[in-house]
């Protein structure tokens, strides 16, 4: 195969369904980061034009709490989606964390340190995706428990001593900040400044990536797709 | 001829005193005057409603007083003959203070203040009750407010205000202000202390010192200060966690249905704690916060209410945002190293490749 049809090759990475769930979670997501921490450090001046931007403190809670809303439904929508549908099942299925990608990693870390010969090879999803969608499901999860805990306060203030509210509050904050700056470095580096996408991966708009950059950064799933002769 | 002489002599004397000693004569006089019916102890008046108005006024009511040298008609300048047939007028004290004014009278724009404020504007808005400066400050013992027998010094000023606002006077009367200037206590606010000496408004007013928003602010210039809380042993910190919470942080941005110091502590029947009356007793406190979150029951006076996440003695909460902080940065190391690792990596990978 000559290297120009290689590259004019496409393969379809993101269906329709997941672009759009993609797309509203970054909505949803945004959302919350620009009014959970305009919250939480509203002494900064940029805090302060944000709150006034989003209607006052009442109004941000109240765009807030919708956007949480939405992430919410959201999740309960993916996971049945993943759980019942049959595109959802088959992508699941690639995305389950095994042994192998505790191994990749180790065998990634060896490699980029020198150590080892082998770059590991990466099938459909790989370990920088798995961990990440996992731990955004994980921390998705884990704040919307918060979250609500903080929301019904008067349910919980006569149910629970205030210290666990403290906590509950500070775990909220913290756990957002640690979920945003992740997804953020993260994104940057894989979807934006990693040399074989810059500047950008377009997979979550056009749902399309290129063979040839298939073939690079996941070998495996790419001798599949030739095995079942899409390619 | 002697007779003539002697005469011509008293004439001369008395075109002599006459440009000097008349003034204050009549002057004299008119106190005199004044006392000849003033002057007697059973001198009042029986008014329709059966209240009696005491008219005893003598040479010892002004003695002592920041007017001790004026006399009557100084003030009272409306009264043109004695006896006077008609009530005089109540006194308008801007006849003397005002800026720039020429009588020495203490220069001091407060009336100003007055002006705008809400006895002011009740006076203007014809409200007989409402009071003028000599209703607080005395009518005839009128002293520097420095002065602790004054009516508006800082221990007695309460009272005076309580002349009218009997309700709330009982409530402070009791509180643990009005406790501590009872004993004496310098620092402790009057009311004067939180709502303003002349620029006084209404608490539903926005330039009013105690207006939703202002409340944690005047409260903090006394609670926020170290040098004052410490010699009562009371902590400082209350205002900054107050500051740093969902009230504290929605109230700063406006809202005026939040909770401030006051929703809480109460205004004028603020007690200590451990008092049974207090609205922030435990016993007390799933009514106070039931103000606003209708079902609150005992267990929301369990645990401390002002904490600070930043400080030790926040106990398992500093500890919990003291590990988030450090898992975030360790996190965020580890990331970036990872990123690096791997750019690093890929290259090498590429260059075997070809």
């Amino acid at each position: 195969m000559s290297v120009e049809s290689r590259k004019s090759a496409s393969v379809v990475r993101m269906s329709p369904m997941f672009r759009v769930q993609h797309g509203l979670l970054m909505l949803t997501l945004l959302v919350l980061a620009l009014t959970g921490f305009a919250l939480m450090y509203h002494d900064n001046w940029l805090a302060r034009l944000l709150i006034r931007l989003e209607g006052g403190v009442l109004f941000r809670g109240f765009i807030h709490c919708t956007a949480a809303v939405i992430l919410m439904a959201q999740m309960v929508f993916h996971a049945y989606y993943m759980l019942f549908t049959r595109e959802g099942k088959r992508e699941l299925k690639d995305f389950l964390l095994g042994i192998r990608d505790f191994a990749d990693f180790g065998q990634a870390i060896r490699f980029n340190l020198g150590a080892a010969s082998e770059y590991p090879r990466i099938g459909k999803y790989g370990y920088k995706e798995k961990f990440q969608y996992w731990g955004a499901t994980i921390g998705t999860f884990l704040i919307s428990i918060t979250g609500v805990i903080l929301w019904a306060e008067t349910t919980t203030m006569s149910l629970l001593p205030k210290v666990v509210l403290d906590i509950t509050l500070i775990i909220h904050g913290y756990q957002g900040l640690l979920a945003f700056v992740i997804l953020l470095f993260w994104h940057v580096y894989n979807e934006h400044l990693h040399p074989s996408v810059f500047p950008m991966n377009r997979a979550w708009l056009t749902g399309n990536v290129d063979a040839e950059w298939l073939r690079q950064e996941h070998p495996l799933e790419y001798e599949k797709l030739k095995q079942e002769g899409v390619l | 001829m002697k007779w003539r002489f002697l005469c011509a002599v008293i004439a001369v004397l008395l075109g002599m005193c006459a440009p000097g000693a008349l003034p204050r004569a009549e002057a004299a006089i008119s106190l005199e005057k004044c006392t000849l019916c003033h002057g007697k102890p059973e001198f009042r008046k029986i008014l329709v409603d059966g209240k009696i108005r005491e008219l005893f006024v003598t040479a010892d009511s002004l003695k002592g007083s920041v007017h001790a040298k004026k006399t009557c008609v100084d003030c009272h300048f409306d009264i043109g003959e004695i006896p006077h047939r008609e009530r005089p007028r109540r006194i308008a004290c801007t006849h003397c203070h005002y800026k720039g004014n020429a009588e020495g009278a203490p220069q001091s724009d407060g009336y100003l203040a007055y002006i705008d404020s809400v006895h002011g504007k009740a006076i203007a808005r014809g409200n007989v009750k409402a009071p003028l400066c000599q209703d607080c400050h005395g009518s005839h013992a009128i002293l520097k407010a420095k002065n602790e027998e004054s009516a508006v010094s800082q221990k007695k000023v309460a009272e005076t205000c309580g002349h009218c606002h009997i309700e709330i006077y009982a409530q402070y009367k009791t509180s643990i202000h009005g406790v501590a200037v009872a004993k004496g206590i310098r620092e402790a606010p009057s009311c004067t202390g939180c709502h303003g000496e002349h620029k006084i408004y209404g608490h539903l007013d926005p330039k009013s010192t105690v207006y939703a928003t202002h409340v944690a602010e005047q409260c903090s210039t006394c609670h926020g200060s170290i040098s004052i809380m410490g010699k009562f042993g009371i902590e400082t910190e209350q205002v900054e966690t107050y500051k740093e919470s969902f009230h504290g942080v929605a109230s700063q941005f406006g809202s005026r249905t939040v909770a401030n110091c006051a929703s809480c502590h109460g205004t004028h029947d603020i007690r200590p704690q451990d008092d049974p009356l207090s609205s922030v007793n435990p016993k007390n406190v799933p009514e106070t916060c039931g103000k606003c979150h209708p079902g609150a029951n005992p267990n929301f006076a369990v645990g401390k209410m002002h904490i600070d996440a930043k400080k030790k003695e926040a106990g398992v909460v500093y500890y919990v945002a003291s590990f988030f902080k450090y898992l975030t940065i360790c996190t965020m190391l580890a990331l970036i190293v990872h990123i690096l690792l791997d750019m690093y990596g890929r290259t090498k990978r590429l260059r075997g490749e070809k």
